[in-house]
């Protein structure tokens, strides 16, 4: 199996790797203390002294992206990792053993799938109050569905694939079949579903905190600075158009590599 | 027909369930009503007569069956905040957000499909990357920004509209519609994007198939076999995806309406979650939730009605 990087993973590699870089250094150091006020620096321009402006407390806008784009990654990680794990989990079981459960579980996971992501975690949320850990519960819970489908239908097809029959013959235990020998070969649907889930997470996350349901302060993400943003449009343009280009700029990125990925597997196939 | 009713059966239990599922969920996690609205410092002889009065003293399943039949009769309950029928205040709302997502379907699907075909003609250039980049742009920038930028440039600069004043639907229609349209074709962007995407590489795999090639190699041209029969082909996969779309809008229509200042339903959702007003969120739970599957099940017999094969086989 030959791999080749394309044009699609490097651009994407590249972007995320940046932004991924930017805000890691943004959690151990910001050029200005991010929540700092400055009433003599009110509605700067960016420029020199702040790379993006001041919004309308004087506050370094930079230094609030790094930190709020630091929130909203790790949320979105969180989010994607709970989901990846447990639906992989059930859609290894539902897909290799079948039967009743696979059927009923099915179509438990149909009825919620029905569900737009976003309602799904309102409801969630509505039930469990907002908050940070909160918002990765939500989000994590529902994502675990479409987790479940996709890796199902991998596990599913390779159930009667004539290496797992032989390992099978030669007394390969079920957990090592699923996990030795299935789970590898599941990477490439996994892999593009992992940067799907990640951006619908990175939006999610975001409408949410903008609707002033999903991070509350202090903490603060990208989401929730755009909605402080937009009440101020008209004097500082520049909050919301750095804000919501770098939430644009992640969720680019991240696009990017699965589209890469999708188009690397079509070529080796 | 069999098929028909089947789908609709499957229609009914699936929308029994997400009701029970709702009820029961909030059942367990909202705590007593009656302390709610009363507050703490109500008296247990207050709390006891407004118990009664709620119908709160009744069984689960018998408050569950009366509440699953207040979806047909209107009666849906007292809003915890507004102190007026649940059913009045979604009502109005529901109109609003219909016709937002009517408006941004109908883009969706004016735009998307003609714009698949011809996107298809680029595969393979050199154009195709520049192409794929600006699809997954379109799907990066999130709506609410969009929405920032259109309601500042059309509603502050343009004054094309006035943002957070919506013209009542009935007397001013037009005018109530003209504002709806820029909030669709901010929430329509991402899922043109997505549908081009998805036509497309529908389209590409159709191309390969025996039939394409037999009809080339009998001198149709190539554009001609792509609109006579592939198109056809692939309008299954396309119903079905507007299905999902029509679906997802209602997901979108929440921070869209919030953005515009639209009085819809996904404000009112976001209202009542914040202030915990829960029978307005169960019952709106619900409503989004049969439009959804609702939504799912005209794609399936729409598509069953545009090829046979499916009436055959019955399930699809």
């Amino acid at each position: 199996m030959k791999k080749k990087l394309n044009a699609y993973l490097l651009a994407g590699l590249i972007i995320t790797g940046a932004l991924l870089l930017l805000t890691l250094i943004g959690a151990f150091h910001t050029p200005h203390d991010p929540n700092a006020m400055d009433s003599l620096a009110k509605f700067q321009r960016p420029g020199a002294g702040h790379v993006f402006g001041t919004d309308n407390f004087g506050r370094d806008i930079f230094s609030r992206v790094l930190k709020g784009s630091g929130t909203t990654l790790a949320i979105a990680l969180a989010t994607v990792a709970i989901g990846a794990v447990f639906g992989t989990l059930v859609g290894a079981l539902t897909g290799y053993f079948g039967g009743i459960v696979d059927d009923a579980l099915m179509r438990l996971n149909d009825a919620l799938t029905a569900f737009p992501s976003i309602l799904l975690a309102l409801l969630v949320i509505s039930l469990v109050g907002p908050g940070k850990y909160n918002v990765v519960l939500a989000l994590g819970l529902v994502f675990i569905p479409s987790f479940a489908r996709v890796t199902r239908t991998a596990f599913a097809s390779l159930r009667d694939v004539n290496y797992i029959t032989s390992a099978r013959l030669m007394g390969a235990s079920n957990l090592r079949i699923l996990a030795v020998h299935m789970l590898p070969n599941t990477m490439r649907v996994l892999l593009p579903a992992i940067t799907i889930g990640f951006n619908n997470a990175v939006l999610a996350e975001a409408s949410m905190s903008f609707l002033g349901i999903g991070v509350t302060p202090p903490d603060a993400s990208l989401g929730y600075m755009l909605s402080e943003a937009q009440s101020m449009f008209a004097r500082a343009p520049w909050y919301a158009l750095c804000t919501g280009g770098v939430i644009a700029l992640l969720v680019f990125g991240a696009g990017l590599i699965g589209e890469g990925l999708q188009k690397m597997d079509r070529e080796v196939a | 027909m069999k098929y028909a009713l089947k789908r609709i059966l499957t229609l009914l239990l699936t929308m029994l369930l997400v009701s029970f599922l709702t009820f029961a969920a909030f059942e367990l996690i909202s705590g007593d009503p009656a302390q709610t609205i009363l507050g703490t410092e109500a008296t247990p002889e207050l709390l006891a007569a407004l118990r009664e009065e709620m119908g709160l003293n009744r069984p689960f399943l018998t408050r569950y069956i009366s509440w699953l039949a207040g979806f047909f009769s209107g009666n849906l309950g007292i809003s915890y905040r507004y102190r007026i029928p649940v059913w009045e205040l979604i009502a109005p709302k529901l109109e609003v957000t219909f016709w937002m997502c009517v408006v941004s379907f109908v883009l969706i699907t004016v735009i998307s499909i003609p714009l698949a075909v011809w996107s298809y003609r680029f595969v393979g250039g050199p154009l195709d990357f520049v192409r794929t980049a600006f699809n997954q742009l379109c799907m990066a920038v999130p709506t609410f920004f969009v929405g920032i930028l259109m309601s500042w440039l059309f509603g502050i600069v343009l004054r094309l509209f006035v943002p957070g004043d919506f013209p009542d639907l009935h007397t001013d229609f037009g005018a109530a519609l003209g504002h709806l349209f820029f909030a669709a074709v901010c929430l329509s962007i991402p899922r043109i994007a997505m549908t081009v995407r998805m036509m497309r590489s529908t389209v590409i795999g159709e191309m390969q198939k025996a039939y394409v090639r037999t009809a080339i190699s009998r001198g149709n041209d190539r554009r001609a076999v792509l609109e006579r029969h592939v198109l056809k082909n692939s309008l299954t996969s396309a119903v079905t995806f507007l299905g999902q779309t029509m679906a997802e809008l209602v997901g979108g229509s929440v921070v869209v309406e919030q953005v515009f200042g639209i009085p819809g339903l996904g404000r009112l959702l976001v209202a009542s979650i914040s202030t915990r007003d829960y029978p307005v969120v169960e019952a709106l739970v619900v409503i989004l939730a049969f439009w959804v599957v609702l939504a799912g099940t005209v794609a399936d017999l729409v598509n069953q009605q545009i090829d046979p094969r499916l009436r055959l086989g019955g399930d699809a």
